[in-house]
């Protein structure tokens, strides 16, 4: 067991170090900025005086690594300043909106990592037939496809043509459960859509791959039934593989989030940060960053760490 | 073991299979029959690509992913004809009636399961046990095939036990059910010799108690002869022959059998040390080496290589006589000790020495495959040394490279400018050969060169290396696992375990006894082509006193042992 | 009502017919597209069976002309290539066949058009008439115009940005598993890092902080210098061998970038130079760990041992031994890292953080037309339909350049 703790701890340890890593080149990047952000508040028309005494407000004057140990300080007790365009306080401007995101990328996951890893078990156990290659074009159609492509055409036949749903992923106050769903549909859709087709194409080549293994060739000399062949014998070598798969496809709903939550105008973190950045609301950009890659570094972080404990080599050491 | 006449258990008839590749099927195995009687050990041998495996595999009704049987093939167990019979009816005799012994058990044993939980799977699933009953009845298999801690090792799982207690553990798995039938696919092959030699006692006992058929597939003749009671040589997907083993190893018939069992003609003279103290070419100062930091690889090693004189490096796997190259090379710098060349120490690491040092030691390996670049045409493979150390361009560098394809017997004009991939493993390997040849060396380490090899092919190889050694007065080191190799071209031998020398001297001393014990272990251990080898053995040494067991009992302070040094 | 019966006779009919030449796949598919045809009748009525129809009239063109492209495609090759394209399935031809369109919409741009890029010809939002082949759009320019010029911005920069991040990442791949050892980790964790914050955020991030509007030619310049600078330096470390090498080498990059960096800040505006910069570094260090894995199974065979034994230097190593038994799989990582970064221009584009109006692009038309899809039109789809075409088709032919390559291994 001691052998796993560690493997974990140092995993972990690692995880950490890259977050900080990540933390620094988000918080020097703006640094680069040519100028610097009193400069790029101000734009053209400031006067020395103006910029001298915005820098002072913000403290610029002192040097970088002070300004960065402080930032990180506030950061952890998840305090990210405020906003330089509306003065807002940054947590309450993406508090709300991240929680949001949360709710729709869950609403994709729940439907996607089921469906797309069961339909990926089928694809690979139907290899090589005409199901299997309408699947491979389908699916390679999907991931192709630009999430606002998806979006836009599940408006123009769910909402627009038909008036299933509604177009726009307002929320409001008060809303009941159900209302939510039906409102967040269509973007969940499009998640999923997307997601799925990736996961279900790495599952199949995960249960292949497993599949192609001689201790499988054994179960079947063996006698065993193909059902026995699977649940006894792949399934417990493949969840390494499939909570990889599952991790990896969680994280790029991350990136597609933001995409979709612009399509279908969703009050999520991810349209922030779009507008942060065409503003130059650095606070926000930086703040909105460092959750999207916390987030996409825990999810890699439990994948290796699930990986490690699923591993039967490891959990029964010589 | 003799033949026993009783009924017909398994019969084939007219068996093709085919494989898909390039989008189309290939024949593989073109038309075989095959009649084995209960009871009866059949060995299939062939070389590489001769569809043994594949025909093992049909036994039991069951074509690989891109394999299919052939209509018209018939494949008749004990009266079902498997070729029309269902799936499910197929899978009900497979591990009940027929069983399956693979080449690699590691990867065979599911890593995720007990062994003894994969051990009881099948009968419990066939009902014939309980699976109390069936753990009791495992525990006692793994107790007949000397299996230590048999009421333990069950409960371990797979990578917890080692590569020949796993080999003995599937053979019990394959009992589990008391089959009519098992097919051993290369069973040792992947095993060391002294482990080997344990697990064919095993298998060759357990088969015998429970007369058990057995169809036992190997490309290792001496092996064969020790396990079949009838042997057929297969080549390319047909039949050469089938007759009894002891009728089979006397007199084949057909000339690609006689061919294969041809024992090894070829002999160099042995050569000796020069008296006139002229210092080793080589030589090899107490050497210490691992790889980055882990444990130690190579302890204390010392030998000399004289000019002219071929040196066999014999030994099992991890025992450290590729490290030794890697070290006499540069690619692995010692953490103790020096390399010397012609009295004068040779830099540590490779990356040191001048074009001249490296020129002077060239090397040959073992997968002619790797060793050359499939994307460069052979007139480059074998140039790029002459134009690299010596300068030469255009014509010269032509001239010189059709007088090395010369060299190695084969016709300029017509090799000039392919590529590797177009030619057989053992133009390939003469390629490799050449390439050395270029840098104009005067020591050259050949690695394994002759075991990926078939035995005729070899034996070119074997003759060519002691021809260019007369012709241009080289020194080999020769690391080997085979003893007929040794015996054939080495001057003098160096015997290495767990990287420590443990004997060396002049061939003629070291194949004359009194042996030092694990020499003695590694020249009782490989096989013969006498079919009574093994039971030979067995009486002359005891069951206990072969393998793993035996290398334990080495006793440190034996005569011989001390005296290692000479 | 015809319709219907034509429908459902056609499909009886070659179902049938597949039946009976044993044809066991064909015949699944047809009948299977019978059964959920007779589901779609009872939920959607004629127009969905028209549109099944239409679907499988287009898929049978498309098959068709995949077929066609393909011979024409031997028929032209030398024999080697030909035997090579022969093996090529129909979604391959199919997708090689969508990549020579475009690349000649692109290369053509101005003869295609009818109008200017950016000449406003109509009102907002007039609908297509002779002149205007699919209507105008939010600013009075026609739109079909736009979309040619749009294939030729978005691809030239995607091209570009994922050439920029193969030479970067793909030498340092290289040399990583040459050199092995310090250099090889620290490139390493390098790549684990850039590759742990998720791409279109990293490119938010960057582009918030150089690009847009107010990207200035200056900083644009000198990022490119300095990119330069780094390859320049990556090729270094492989060739030269001696101090002597290394003054003369360090003064040829730097005369090479510069003219790099001028001849980049001619051909493009500084908020595209930024754009292919950042997608560059977004996509190499996925090139470095492809180039790491491939080169390193091909650093461990005998033949490097030999020639590192022999003395070659690195840049042989790289060059004569190393290169040509990787290319296959590079070439293909190419075509997939393409898709990638033209999927992620697309995306920041419809962002309105890509490329900058007025230049068309096909990310940015969709965004500026959306408001024609809640009336119903399908014209602003067109572009993004055109971005998932050429991905899939470049995805289609990177599939089967994969299949090749693995020896036609699962």
């Amino acid at each position: 067991m001691g052998d796993i703790l560690t493997l974990v701890g140092k995993r972990l340890g690692l995880g950490l170090i890259i977050l900080l890593v990540i933390s620094l080149i988000i918080f020097f990047m703006v640094e680069l900025l040519p100028g610097d952000i009193a400069q790029a508040v101000l734009g053209q028309s400031a006067t020395p005086e103006n910029l001298a005494a915005l820098r002072r407000e913000m403290g610029l004057d002192q040097p970088a690594i002070v300004r960065y140990l402080e930032w990180l300080g506030q950061a952890v007790t998840l305090d990210f300043g405020s906003s330089i365009v509306t003065d807002a306080r940054v947590t309450e401007i993406i508090g709300e909106r991240f929680m949001n995101t949360l709710f729709l990328a869950a609403y994709a996951a729940v439907i996607a990592v089921p469906v797309s890893i069961i339909l990926g078990v089928i694809v690979a156990l139907l290899r090589n037939s005409i199901f299997d290659r309408v699947a491979n074009v389908v699916s390679l159609s999907f991931i192709s496809s630009p999430e606002f492509f998806l979006g836009y055409i599940l408006i123009l036949y769910f909402a627009v043509k038909w008036g299933m749903f509604p177009a726009i992923a307002s929320l409001s106050e008060g809303m009941s459960f159900l209302d939510l769903l039906e409102r967040t549909f269509l973007p969940a859709l499009t998640l999923v859509l997307v997601v799925m087709a990736h996961m279900m194409r790495m599952t199949r080549a995960a249960i292949i791959n497993l599949l192609a293994s001689p201790y499988i060739e054994m179960a079947r000399l063996k006698g065993a039934p193909p059902w026995r062949v699977i649940v006894k014998h792949a399934l417990p070598n493949a969840w390494a593989p499939i909570i990889n798969v599952v991790a990896l496809n969680l994280a790029y709903l991350i990136t597609g989030v933001v995409l979709v939550e612009v399509v279908f105008v969703y009050p999520g973190i991810g349209q922030a940060l779009v507008d942060a950045v065409s503003k130059r609301d650095f606070p926000v950009v930086q703040a909105c960053c460092l959750i999207f890659a916390a987030t996409f570094i825990l999810l890699n972080l439990a994948a290796d760490v699930g990986a490690i404990l699923t591993n039967p080599r490891l959990r029964h050491p010589k | 073991m003799g033949l026993k006449k009783t009924d017909v258990l398994l019969k084939i008839r007219d068996l093709k299979i085919q494989g898909y590749s390039d989008e189309t099927w290939v024949d593989i195995i073109k038309g075989v029959d095959l009649t084995l009687h209960r009871g009866e050990v059949m060995g299939l041998i062939g070389e590489s690509g001769a569809g043994k495996s594949t025909i093992g595999a049909a036994a039991m009704g069951y074509a690989r992913d891109g394999t299919r049987i052939v209509e018209g093939s018939s494949i008749e167990f004990d009266g079902i004809e498997l070729t029309t019979s269902s799936e499910a009816e197929k899978r009900a005799l497979r591990g009940s009636r027929i069983a399956y012994v693979a080449q690699s058990a590691a990867a065979s044993f599911n890593p995720a399961h007990k062994l003894i939980d994969q051990h009881t799977e099948a009968p419990v699933q066939y009902r014939i046990k309980k699976r109390l009953e069936a753990q009791e009845d495992a525990i006692e298999l793994y107790e007949r095939l000397r299996l230590p801690n048999p009421g333990e090792i069950g409960f371990r799982y797979p990578h917890q036990v080692s590569g020949g207690q796993l080999q003995r553990a599937m053979t019990a798995m394959a009992m589990s059910c008391r089959p009519d039938l098992i097919i051993f696919d290369e069973p040792t092959t992947a095993l060391d010799v002294t482990t080997q030699i344990e697990v064919l006692a095993a298998i060759r006992d357990i088969v015998d108690q429970f007369n058990t058929a057995a169809i036992y597939i190997t490309h290792d003749l001496a092996v064969v002869a020790q396990m079949a009671d009838t042997i057929k040589v297969l080549l390319k997907g047909e039949e050469v022959e089938e007759a009894p083993t002891d009728q089979m190893l006397e007199n084949p018939q057909e000339d690609y059998t006689k061919s294969l069992w041809a024992v090894r003609s070829f002999t160099s003279p042995q050569k000796h040390r020069p008296t006139d103290g002229t210092p080793p070419l080589i030589s090899v100062k107490n050497v210490d080496a691992s790889y980055s930091n882990g444990p130690k690889i190579l302890d204390d090693v010392s030998f000399d290589i004289y000019e002219g004189m071929t040196v066999a490096v014999v030994g099992e796997s991890g025992s450290g006589k590729s490290t030794t190259a890697r070290v006499i090379t540069g690619l692995l710098p010692p953490s103790k000790g020096e390399v010397l060349f012609k009295g004068e120490p040779f830099p540590a690491s490779y990356k040191d020495r001048s074009k001249d040092q490296l020129r002077q030691c060239q090397m040959i390996y073992q997968m002619a495959d790797t060793a050359l670049n499939p994307k460069v045409q052979i007139s480059e493979i074998i140039g790029r040394p002459a134009q690299f150390y010596s300068g030469l361009k255009g014509t010269a560098l032509k001239t010189r490279v059709d007088e090395l394809l010369d060299l190695i017997e084969l016709e300029p004009s017509k090799y000039y400018n392919r590529y590797p991939p177009e030619l057989s493993g053992g133009q390939k390997q003469r390629i490799g050969i050449a390439r050395a040849l270029a840098a104009e060396p005067t020591f050259i380490v050949c690695d394994e060169v002759t075991s990926a090899l078939d035995q005729l092919v070899a034996e070119g190889i074997l003759r060519l290396l002691d021809r260019l050694q007369n012709e241009l007065n080289l020194a080999y080191m020769f690391i080997t696992h085979d003893l007929a190799t040794v015996r054939s071209i080495a001057d003098e031998v160096v015997v290495m375990q767990n990287g420590q020398v443990v004997e060396q001297g002049p061939k003629d001393d070291m194949f004359t006894p009194p042996h030092h014990p694990y020499t003695d272990l590694l020249l009782s251990s490989v096989p013969e082509m006498d079919p009574n080898w093994l039971t030979t053995l067995l009486e002359e040494r005891g069951v206990d006193n072969i393998g793993d067991a035996a290398s334990a009992k080495i006793d440190p302070d034996d005569d011989k042992v001390e005296g290692t040094q000479v | 009502m015809v319709f219907v019966i034509l429908y459902f006779a056609l499909l009886l009919l070659l179902s049938c017919g597949a039946a009976y030449y044993n044809q066991r796949s064909a015949f699944l598919l047809l009948f299977s597209l019978t059964l959920v045809s007779l589901i779609l009748a009872i939920i959607g009525g004629i127009p969905a069976l028209r549109f099944v129809a239409i679907a499988a009239g287009l898929l049978l063109g498309a098959g068709m002309m995949s077929y066609a492209f393909r011979e024409f495609l031997t028929a032209l090759a030398s024999d080697e290539m030909a035997k090579e394209l022969r093996t090529a399935p129909l979604t391959a031809a199919f997708g090689m066949f969508v990549i020579f369109v475009v690349a000649i919409m692109g290369i053509f741009a101005p003869a295609i058009a009818p109008h200017g890029e950016a000449e406003i010809i109509s009102q907002a939002f007039a609908p297509p008439d002779n002149n205007m082949l699919l209507g105008a759009d939010q600013l009075g320019r026609d739109m079909f115009s736009r979309i040619i010029y749009g294939a030729r911005n978005t691809v030239a920069l995607a091209l570009c940005g994922t050439v920029l991040a193969f030479i970067l990442g793909a030498m340092a791949g290289l040399l990583a598993a040459t050199k092995g050892g310090f250099f090889d980790g620290t490139m390493g964790r390098i790549a684990d890092v850039i590759m742990s914050i998720p791409s279109l955020i990293f490119a938010l991030l960057m582009l918030s902080i150089f690009g847009g509007s107010l990207a200035a030619p200056s900083t644009s310049f000198w990022l490119l210098f300095g990119f330069a600078v780094v390859v320049g330096a990556l090729f270094l470390m492989a060739a030269a061998y001696s101090a002597l090498s290394w003054v003369v080498g360090a003064a040829i990059v730097a005369g090479v970038a510069f003219a790099f960096a001028l001849a980049g800040t001619s051909l493009f505006d500084a908020s595209e130079i930024i754009l292919i910069l950042v997608v560059a570094i977004i996509y190499s260090p996925r090139v470095f760990r492809l180039t790491r894995a491939v080169a390193g199974n091909v650093v461990v065979m005998d033949y490097i041992e030999a020639a590192k034994l022999r003395g070659e230097k690195n840049w042989y190593l790289i060059r004569r031994e190393i290169l040509p038994n990787s290319t296959a799989p590079l070439v293909a990582e190419f075509g997939l890292e393409f898709c990638f970064v033209f999927l992620l221009i697309a995306g920041l584009s419809f962002l309105g953080l890509g490329i900058q109006p007025p230049t068309a692009d096909w990310g940015s038309v969709v965004r500026e037309n959306a408001t024609l899809i809640s009336f119903g039109e399908i014209t602003p789809l067109i572009p993004a339909a055109s971005i998932a075409l050429l991905t899939v088709a470049v995805n289609f032919v990177v599939d089967w350049m994969l299949h090749r390559s693995s020896g036609l291994k699962e």
